[in-house]
C-alpha cells in the first residue's frame, strides 16, 4: 500500500514534470514555427529592408552635368554682404568711417554718437577715403528726418544707424545700405548684413557708464528666483514657490507674500522675466543685463544685440512663452553651475560693450570691421570671454594664445622667456650694470635698448650672451609702449636706465607674471586715492599698506600692450603723456586696470635701494627725489576713460621662504634678502 | 557573498537587511533560499534505494530524461535571446518592393507653398513636445508606403540608400518613438532627398494626405539636392506649407533663420573611401580645384590663377581620355596626368568649392575629409548646420567677385592659423558630414536645442575639437572681481568633541574683523553638543550642525547657513593664527576669490626612483597645496567637493578618514587651472596640547598614505591638475623696514 502510493506520487511527480516539459518545450517550439511578431510595447523601429543593400543611391554620378548651368547668382528680394558692400574700397587702411554732417539743430545722443565715432581709430574726414559712410537717423524728437545725401550711391556701403526703432518714416528707398537698429523685428533683419543694436535708453552716457550690479559670483542666499516687469517701468520679484505660474494674468489677482520690491528700477533676483515686445521689452534686457540678472526671453520677435558675434545662450535664455510650465521648472532646477556661469556672462557682456554709448558705438564698427576682415577677424572665444573683442585687437592676432587672456581656456602657457626693454632717456649713460644684471637672468631672451636722447648713440656697448639691439631715434615719452617689430617674446620687462635690479629680483618677478601673464608685476608701487578737499583724485608714491600701480621704469608686462597703448588708446591720451612724462606710468596703469578689471602685482625689491630710488621716468635732468606726477594727471585720465578702472591691493607677492628664519642654503631667491 | 554570513559583516552594518531595497540584503534573501532547496534535495536518494532494482533504472532513466528535458528547455528559453539581436525577432523582415501602394487621386489636395515668414513660435507647435521627458524631443516616422498615382505610375523612387539610413539612423537613436500621440517632430518616410527623382506635385499630395500632416506642422523633410533646371531653386520646390526643412544648399533668400536647417549634401565617398587623417602642416599644392562641369568662366579665372601662380595651384578637370566606367569619378586630370580623387586633395592647403547650378556641393565634404581648408566660393550660401557650427575656423568664404584675389587672401593667412583650420576641416566632418547618421542626429540636436533652450548644447560643444575639449579648463569663477569687504567671511569649525579646544578657536577667530559667522559641524553621534550656555559669547551669530555621520567631507558640505561667498574652513585645534594673519588671509582671498588661499603649504613631487607621485612637506621653495586645516575658498567648492567630485574620491575619503584636503586642492584646481595662494610665513600648525597632530605628520606612514592619496586622485582625475608656483602672499610692507604700528597687519606670527 505504501509502496503504492509512493508509487503513485512518483508517478504524479512525473507527469506533473513531463506535462511542464511539453508545456515549455511547445511554447519555444510554437514561437520557432510561427513568423516572428513584435512583442507588444517594444518600440518597433523603422525595418531592416532585406534589399537595403539594393537601394540606390539618392544622388547619381550620371547628375553631375546637370549642375553645370551658367553662373547666375541666385536672386533674391534684398541684401547680402557679399552682393551689396565693395570691400575693394576698405584695403589698406581697414575699416575708414565717414560720417554725414547733421543738417540741423541735433539732440544730445546723436550728439554724443558723433562725438564717440569721431574720437575713434576709425574715423575719416573725407568721404572718398571712407570704406563706410555712415548715415545718422535722427531722433523722432527732433522732427527732422535726413534726406538723401549726396554720396548716396543706391546705398552702397553706406550704414543707416537708427539708436531708436525706426522713427522715420521711410524717406528714402535703403537700396543696398546696411541697418543698424535699435532691437529689429527678425522678419525685416537681414542676419550678417544688417547690425541688431541694443535699445539705449535716453540717458546712457557717452563714456565709461555705470559698472555691472553684480557684486558676487554666486546668487545671494535667499535672493528671489524670479523677477518680473511691472507695468509702469519697475520690476517685482515674483515668489515661485507656490504659484504656477507667476507670470501668467490669472495669478495676478493673489500677490502672493513673496511679491516685494516693487518698482525698483533694477531688478534683484537670479532670473529676469522679459516677454513682451519692443521696446519696452529691449530696455529691460539692458537693464537685466547690468543688474547680473539672467534675463529669460519669453519668444523675442527681435533681434538680440550684435547677436551676429555675441553667443547669447552664455548670458541668457531664450524660452517659449507658450511652455511656461517647462520654463519655470527648468529655472528651478537649473544647476548652480549654469546659473554662476550665465550670471558672470551678463556682466562681462554689459561692461564690455552695453555700458556707454561709446562702447555700442564701437561694437557696430568692430563688427562690420570683422566682416571685411574675414578670415582675420575676431574669433568667437575673443567676442565672448573677457576683457571682449573691442580690447582684444585682431590685428595683434587671431590666435587666442598670442593674448595674455586665453591661456587657460586653450590651454596653453606662457612663454618662459622675456625681452629686456631699456629706455634711455636723458642724461644719457648707457646703463651698463642693468644689462649685465639682466642678462644674467637665465630667462632673459634679447635685450633692446631705446636711445631716446639727445646724446650720440655709443660705438660700442657691453659684451654679452644676449642679443642687444639698439633702437633709435625717437623722443616722445609714449614711444616706450610702441609695439616693436623686434621684440619676439611674450614677456616685456620695461626698464629706464637709471633702474638698478639684480638678477634675482629679475629672475622671481618673471616666474611671478608668468603666473599671472594678463597683469602687470612690478617693484615699485604708487596709489591713487579720492581726495575729499579737493574733490578729485590724488596720487601718492608714499610707502603705504596698498598700492594700485606698479612704475614702468622697472616693471614685467605681455608684449600685446604695446599694441594696445599704441592702437586703442585715444590720441588725445598719447598725446597727454607726451607733455607730462610723468603720466606715462599712470596711463599704462589705466590702461591694463581697464582691461583686466583686476589690480597690478608687486614683489619685493631690494631695501637700501628703496630710499634712493630709481623710478624717475622721463623729464630732463636728474631729480634727488621721484618726482610724483601731478594729481591733475589721475584726473584727466580718468575723465577720458569715464571712470575709474584702479583697484588697490594689500598684498606682495614674495618667494615662499622669503626673509624666514630657515638656512639660507635652502632658499632659492636667497640673494633678494641680502640687507 | 557567501551563505554563511560572518558575524563580522553584521556588526560593521547593523542595519543591514532592514531595508528591503538594499542590494546586499536581496542577495543575501536569494542564498537563503538556495541553502533551503538544497537540504530539501538530500531527501531523494533515500527514497529510491526501497524499491526494486528493475523499476529503480526505469525511474532513474525516466527521472534523467525529464531533467534533461527540462534543462535543456531552460537553455532554449534563456540562451537563444541572448544571440538573437532584438532587430531579427522584433522587426519584420520584408523587402522594399513589397510595401503598400496608395493611390493618390488626381485631385487629391496640395499643401501650400513653404511659408517664408515662419518662426518656431509662430509654425511650430510646442505643445506637442511638451510631454517629452529628459529634454529630449521625440520623432515619429511615418511607415514607408509606395505612392502612385491614378494610372498606377509611381510618384518617386520609393526610397534611396540614403534616406533609408536617415530614417534607420533616427529609429536607433534616443529621439524615436513609435507613438504617434507622444511625438513632437513627425517624418515622413516619402524620400525628397532629390528632388530630380520625384514628381513634384504628387510627392506633395502624398505629403498631404499623411495623417497626423496638419498643414505640415511639426513636420521635417530632409532634402540634398534641390531645385531642378533650369532656375536650381535654393529650397526644395515641392509645396510643403509649414514643414520645416532641413535642406542642403540654402540661400540666404530661401533659409528662414531659426526655423529651417541647413545640412550638408551628403558625399557617397565618405564611406567607399578611407583618408587617413593628416597631420595639419604645409602641403605640395596651395590650392587645388578639383571639381568637374564648372562654368567655362569660373574655369578660365582658376586657370588664369594657375598660370600666374605656377606649382602651387593645381586646377583639374574629368578625363577624357580615360575609358567609360565607373572608376571615372575616381579620376581626375589635369593636362595628361592622371590624378586620384579625392586622394589627391590631401596633397592641398586650400580646396576650392565653387557652386554649380546648386550653392550646396556635395565636394565639401570630400575637402574637409581630407583635411583640407575649403575656399566656398558662393555668394549667400548657407554653409551647413551653420546655425551651431563656427565656419570661421575651418573655412575661407571669399566673394565670386573676388575669385581673382584668392591666391593673395589667402597667402595672408598666418600659417598657424592654416593648421588650426585644417584641424578643423576634418573634425567638422569627422563629427558632422562623416555619415548620413551623423548628419541626421546633428539636425535633431539642432531643433532640439530650440525648443529646449535652456538644456542646449554650447558653442564650445559643437566646435571645440576632443583634443582642445580635454586641455582647456573653463573656470566656474571666470570674472575678475573684488567681492567688497563688507560681506565678510563664514568660518566653518568641524570637532568631534575637543571642547575646550573648540571653544579657545571660536574665541580666537571671532576677533577677526570680517568674520561675519561661525558655524561649528559637530561630527559626534554620540555626544550631545554643549548646552546653549556654555558656548563663548560672541558678536557674530553662531550655529552649530549636527551630521549624520562622522565623515570628513560633513567639513565641505554646502549647509543652507552658510551666507558669504567666503568660506574659513578651519579645525577645531588651530589657535595659533593671529587676527591679523586671518584678516589678511580673508583680503588675499578677496584678491584671487577663485582659489584655495591657505596658510602651511605642501608639495607633491615625482618620484623618479619609484615612478609615482610624492607628498612632501619639506620647507621647500614651491608650494602647489595648502592645507585645509585652515584655509578661505568659494563656498562654490563646496558644492563642487559634495555633488561634482570625480570618481570615488569622495567616500574613498570618507573611508581612510585622511585626505579631505588633497582632494580639495585637486578639485579646485582642476576645475580652476590655477595655483593655490600660501599666505604668510606660517609652515605648520603646532598647538600647544596637540603635538599629536604634529607628531603624526612626521610619521612615515602618513607621508606614505597621503602619497598614496595623490597617485590615487591623479589617476581619478586622469591628470595631474595641481600647479607648482614659487611665491606667497604677504602683507605689502612685511618685514619691511618701517614703523609697525603704522602697517596694517604688524602681527602676521611666525612660522
Amino acid at each position: 500500500m505504501q509502496s503504492w502510493r509512493r508509487r503513485k506520487s512518483l508517478w504524479l511527480a512525473l507527469s506533473a514534470s513531463w506535462l511542464l516539459l511539453v508545456l515549455l518545450g511547445g511554447f519555444s517550439l510554437l514561437r520557432l514555427a510561427l513568423p516572428p511578431r513584435p512583442r507588444p510595447g517594444a518600440p518597433q523601429g523603422w525595418p531592416r529592408w532585406l534589399d537595403a543593400e539594393l537601394l540606390q543611391s539618392f544622388s547619381q554620378a550620371g547628375e553631375l552635368p546637370e549642375d553645370a548651368a551658367s553662373p547666375q547668382a541666385p536672386h533674391g528680394g534684398s541684401c547680402n554682404w557679399g552682393a551689396c558692400f565693395d570691400t575693394s574700397k576698405c584695403r589698406g587702411d581697414g575699416l575708414k568711417v565717414f560720417v554725414y554732417p547733421a543738417s540741423g539743430p541735433i539732440s544730445e545722443t546723436h550728439h554724443r554718437i558723433l562725438a564717440s565715432i569721431e574720437g575713434s581709430r576709425f574715423h575719416t574726414f573725407s568721404p572718398a577715403g571712407a570704406c563706410l559712410l555712415l548715415l545718422l537717423s535722427l531722433d523722432a524728437q527732433t522732427g527732422e528726418c535726413s534726406s538723401m545725401p549726396l554720396q548716396w550711391n543706391r546705398g552702397r556701403n553706406h550704414l543707416v544707424l537708427r539708436l531708436h526703432p525706426a522713427p522715420c518714416p521711410k524717406t528714402f528707398q535703403l537700396g543696398q545700405a546696411m541697418v543698424a537698429e535699435a532691437s529689429p523685428t527678425v522678419d525685416s533683419f537681414r542676419p550678417g548684413f544688417d547690425v541688431a543694436l541694443p535699445f539705449l535708453p535716453e540717458a546712457h552716457p557717452l563714456r565709461g557708464g555705470a559698472p555691472g550690479q553684480l557684486q558676487q559670483h554666486s546668487p545671494q542666499p535667499g535672493i528671489a528666483l524670479l523677477a518680473l516687469e511691472e507695468e509702469r517701468g519697475g520690476w517685482r520679484t515674483a515668489d515661485t514657490g507656490s504659484s504656477a505660474c507667476p507670470w501668467d494674468a490669472r495669478c495676478e489677482q493673489d500677490p502672493g507674500p513673496g511679491q516685494t520690491q516693487r518698482g525698483e528700477t533694477l531688478p534683484n533676483a537670479t532670473f529676469c522675466l522679459i516677454s513682451g515686445h519692443r521696446p519696452e521689452a529691449a530696455s529691460r534686457f539692458l537693464q537685466a543685463l547690468q543688474a547680473g540678472c539672467i534675463p529669460v526671453l519669453l519668444s523675442p520677435r527681435w533681434e538680440l544685440p550684435f547677436s551676429e558675434v555675441i553667443d547669447w545662450t552664455k548670458a541668457a535664455i531664450v524660452a517659449d512663452e507658450r511652455l511656461p510650465l517647462q520654463v519655470l521648472a527648468a529655472l528651478q532646477e537649473m544647476s548652480p553651475a549654469r546659473v554662476l556661469a550665465l550670471r558672470q556672462q551678463t556682466q562681462f557682456l554689459w561692461d564690455a560693450y552695453f555700458s556707454s554709448v561709446e562702447k555700442v558705438i564701437h561694437t557696430t564698427l568692430e563688427v562690420i570691421q570683422d566682416r571685411i576682415f574675414g578670415t582675420s577677424a575676431h574669433p568667437s572665444l575673443l567676442w565672448n570671454s573677457p576683457p571682449g573683442a573691442l580690447l582684444a585687437l585682431s590685428t595683434f592676432s587671431t590666435s587666442p594664445q598670442d593674448f595674455p587672456f586665453y591661456h587657460l581656456q586653450q590651454g596653453s602657457r606662457p612663454e618662459g622667456r622675456f625681452s629686456a626693454l631699456i629706455w634711455v632717456g636723458p642724461p644719457g649713460q648707457p646703463p651698463l650694470k642693468l644689462i649685465q644684471a639682466v642678462a644674467g637672468s637665465q630667462h632673459c631672451a634679447q635685450i633692446l635698448v631705446l636711445w631716446s636722447n639727445e646724446r650720440p648713440l655709443p660705438s660700442s656697448w657691453p659684451e654679452t650672451a644676449m642679443p642687444l639691439t639698439v633702437i633709435d631715434g625717437h623722443r616722445k615719452v609714449s614711444d616706450r609702449f610702441f609695439p616693436y617689430s623686434t621684440i619676439r617674446t611674450d614677456a616685456i620687462l620695461s626698464l629706464d636706465a637709471r633702474s638698478s635690479l639684480s638678477t634675482s629680483e629679475v629672475d622671481f618677478a618673471f616666474v611671478v607674471w608668468q603666473s599671472f601673464p594678463e597683469r602687470m608685476v612690478g617693484f615699485l608701487t604708487s596709489s591713487h586715492f579720492w581726495d575729499e578737499a579737493h574733490g578729485g583724485w590724488g596720487y601718492t608714491a608714499e610707502r603705504t599698506n596698498e598700492f594700485s600701480m606698479v612704475l614702468t621704469t622697472a616693471a614685467f608686462y605681455h608684449r600685446y600692450y604695446h599694441t594696445l597703448f599704441t592702437h586703442s588708446l585715444p590720441k588725445a591720451l598719447r598725446t597727454l603723456a607726451d607733455e607730462a612724462p610723468t603720466c606715462v606710468d599712470v596711463l599704462m596703469n589705466f590702461l591694463v586696470a581697464a582691461v583686466t578689471k583686476l589690480p597690478p602685482i608687486k614683489v619685493p625689491y631690494g631695501k637700501q635701494r628703496q630710499e634712493a630710488a630709481p623710478l624717475a621716468s622721463g623729464g630732463p635732468g636728474p631729480r634727488p627725489k621721484p618726482q610724483a606726477p601731478a594729481p591733475n594727471c589721475v584726473n584727466q585720465i580718468a575723465a577720458a576713460f569715464g571712470h575709474m578702472p584702479l583697484l588697490s591691493s594689500r598684498l606682495r607677492l614674495d618667494p615662499v621662504l622669503f626673509k624666514d628664519p630657515v638656512s639660507v642654503q635652502r632658499k632659492k631667491y636667497r640673494s633678494l634678502e641680502k640687507p | 557573498m557567501s551563505c554563511a554570513s560572518g558575524p563580522g559583516g553584521g556588526l560593521r552594518h547593523p542595519l543591514r537587511c532592514r531595508e528591503p531595497w538594499d542590494e546586499e540584503c536581496e542577495k543575501e534573501a536569494v542564498c537563503v533560499i538556495m541553502c533551503a532547496s538544497v537540504k530539501y534535495n538530500i531527501r531523494g536518494p533515500a527514497l529510491i534505494p526501497r524499491m526494486k532494482t528493475k523499476h529503480r533504472i526505469y525511474y532513474i532513466t525516466l527521472f534523467s530524461i525529464v531533467l534533461l528535458g527540462l534543462i535543456a528547455t531552460g537553455m532554449f528559453q534563456f540562451w537563444p535571446h541572448s544571440i538573437e539581436s532584438s532587430n531579427d525577432w522584433n522587426v519584420e523582415k520584408r523587402s522594399v518592393r513589397d510595401v503598400p501602394v496608395v493611390r493618390l487621386p488626381a485631385d487629391s489636395p496640395i499643401p501650400e507653398r513653404g511659408d517664408l515668414s515662419c518662426r518656431m513660435h509662430t509654425c511650430f507647435d510646442v505643445y506637442r513636445c511638451g510631454f517629452n521627458p529628459k529634454n529630449k524631443i521625440k520623432v515619429y516616422i511615418y511607415a514607408l508606403k509606395k505612392y502612385v498615382d491614378d494610372f498606377g505610375v509611381p510618384v518617386s523612387n520609393t526610397i534611396s540608400r540614403e534616406y533609408n539610413e536617415l530614417l534607420t539612423a533616427i529609429s536607433d537613436s534616443d529621439y524615436y518613438t513609435d507613438d504617434i500621440n507622444r511625438a513632437c517632430l513627425f517624418v515622413p518616410s516619402i524620400d525628397v532627398l532629390n528632388q530630380n527623382t520625384l514628381r513634384i506635385k504628387e510627392t506633395a499630395q502624398a505629403l498631404a494626405q499623411l495623417s497626423r500632416w496638419d498643414r505640415g506642422t511639426n513636420h521635417l523633410l530632409f532634402n540634398m539636392l534641390p531645385g531642378g533646371p533650369p532656375d536650381y531653386n535654393t529650397a526644395l520646390d515641392v509645396p510643403r506649407d509649414r514643414a520645416l526643412l532641413a535642406g542642403g544648399g540654402f540661400s540666404t533668400w530661401t533659409y528662414r533663420q531659426g526655423y529651417d536647417v541647413s545640412i550638408p549634401v551628403y558625399s557617397p565617398l565618405s564611406a567607399e573611401v578611407d583618408l587617413p587623417e593628416k597631420g595639419p602642416g604645409p602641403r605640395r599644392y596651395f590650392l587645388i580645384s578639383s571639381q568637374v562641369g564648372l562654368h567655362p568662366e569660373y574655369r578660365e579665372d582658376l586657370e588664369a590663377l594657375q598660370v600666374k601662380h605656377g606649382e602651387s595651384v593645381l586646377v583639374l578637370d574629368k578625363c577624357t581620355n580615360l575609358s567609360e566606367g565607373g572608376l571615372s569619378i575616381r579620376k581626375r586630370c589635369h593636362k595628361h596626368q592622371v590624378f586620384d580623387y579625392p586622394q589627391v586633395l590631401q596633397e592641398a592647403t586650400f580646396c576650392v568649392v565653387l557652386r554649380g547650378a546648386r550653392l550646396g556641393q556635395a565636394i565639401l565634404s570630400d575637402v574637409l575629409q581630407a583635411g583640407c581648408v575649403p575656399v566656398v566660393i558662393a555668394d549667400s550660401y548657407i554653409l551647413p548646420f551653420s546655425e551651431v557650427l563656427d565656419w570661421k575656423r575651418a573655412s575661407v568664404v571669399v566673394p565670386e567677385e573676388k575669385m581673382s584675389d584668392v591666391y593673395s587672401i589667402l597667402q595672408s593667412i598666418p600659417q598657424r592659423q592654416i593648421e588650426e583650420m585644417q584641424r578643423q576641416a576634418r573634425w567638422f566632418w569627422e563629427a558632422y558630414f562623416q555619415s548620413i547618421k551623423a548628419i541626421a542626429l546633428a539636425t535633431l540636436q539642432i531643433i532640439n536645442d530650440r525648443i529646449y533652450p535652456y538644456a542646449a548644447i554650447s558653442y564650445e560643444e559643437w566646435n571645440d575639437p576632443p583634443a582642445v575639449k580635454w586641455g582647456s579648463v573653463s573656470n566656474p569663477l571666470f570674472l575678475p572681481l573684488i567681492p567688497p569687504q563688507s560681506q565678510g567671511f563664514t568660518a566653518i569649525v568641524l570637532t568631534y568633541d575637543r571642547v575646550e579646544s573648540l571653544f579657545r578657536v571660536i574665541t580666537e577667530v571671532s576677533k577677526v574683523p570680517s568674520l561675519s559667522k561661525l558655524l561649528v559641524v559637530w561630527n559626534n553621534q554620540n555626544k550631545n553638543p554643549p548646552e546653549d550656555s556654555l558656548w563663548p559669547k560672541i558678536r557674530v551669530p553662531l550655529k552649530v550642525v549636527r551630521t549624520a555621520e562622522n565623515k570628513l567631507s560633513n567639513r565641505f558640505f554646502p549647509y543652507d547657513e552658510i551666507e558669504t561667498e567666503a568660506v574659513l574652513a578651519i579645525d577645531d585645534d588651530i589657535i595659533m593664527l593671529t587676527s591679523d594673519e586671518l584678516q589678511f588671509g580673508y583680503e588675499v582671498w578677496r584678491e584671487f576669490p577663485d582659489r584655495l588661499v591657505g596658510y602651511p603649504g605642501r608639495l607633491h613631487l615625482w618620484d623618479h626612483e619609484m615612478n609615482k607621485w610624492k607628498y612632501e612637506s619639506e620647507w621647500t621653495n614651491e608650494v602647489s597645496m595648502v592645507l585645509t586645516g585652515a584655509a578661505f575658498y568659494h563656498k562654490y567648492f563646496n558644492y563642487l567637493y559634495t555633488y561634482k567630485m570625480p570618481g570615488d574620491i569622495k567616500n574613498w575619503v570618507d573611508a581612510h578618514m585622511n585626505c579631505e584636503d588633497i582632494a580639495m586642492n585637486f578639485l579646485v584646481a582642476n576645475v580652476t587651472g590655477k595655483a593655490v595662494i600660501k599666505v604668510t610665513p606660517r609652515k605648520k600648525f603646532k598647538c600647544p596640547e596637540c603635538t599629536a597632530i604634529d607628531g603624526l605628520s612626521l610619521d612615515q606612514t602618513h607621508m606614505v598614505e597621503r602619497s598614496e592619496c595623490i597617485n590615487k586622485f591623479a589617476s581619478v582625475f586622469g591628470t595631474m591638475p595641481l600647479k607648482v608656483v614659487e611665491h606667497r602672499a604677504d602683507p605689502v610692507l612685511y618685514k619691511d623696514d618701517f614703523p609697525e604700528k603704522l602697517k596694517s597687519f604688524p602681527n602676521i606670527g611666525s612660522l
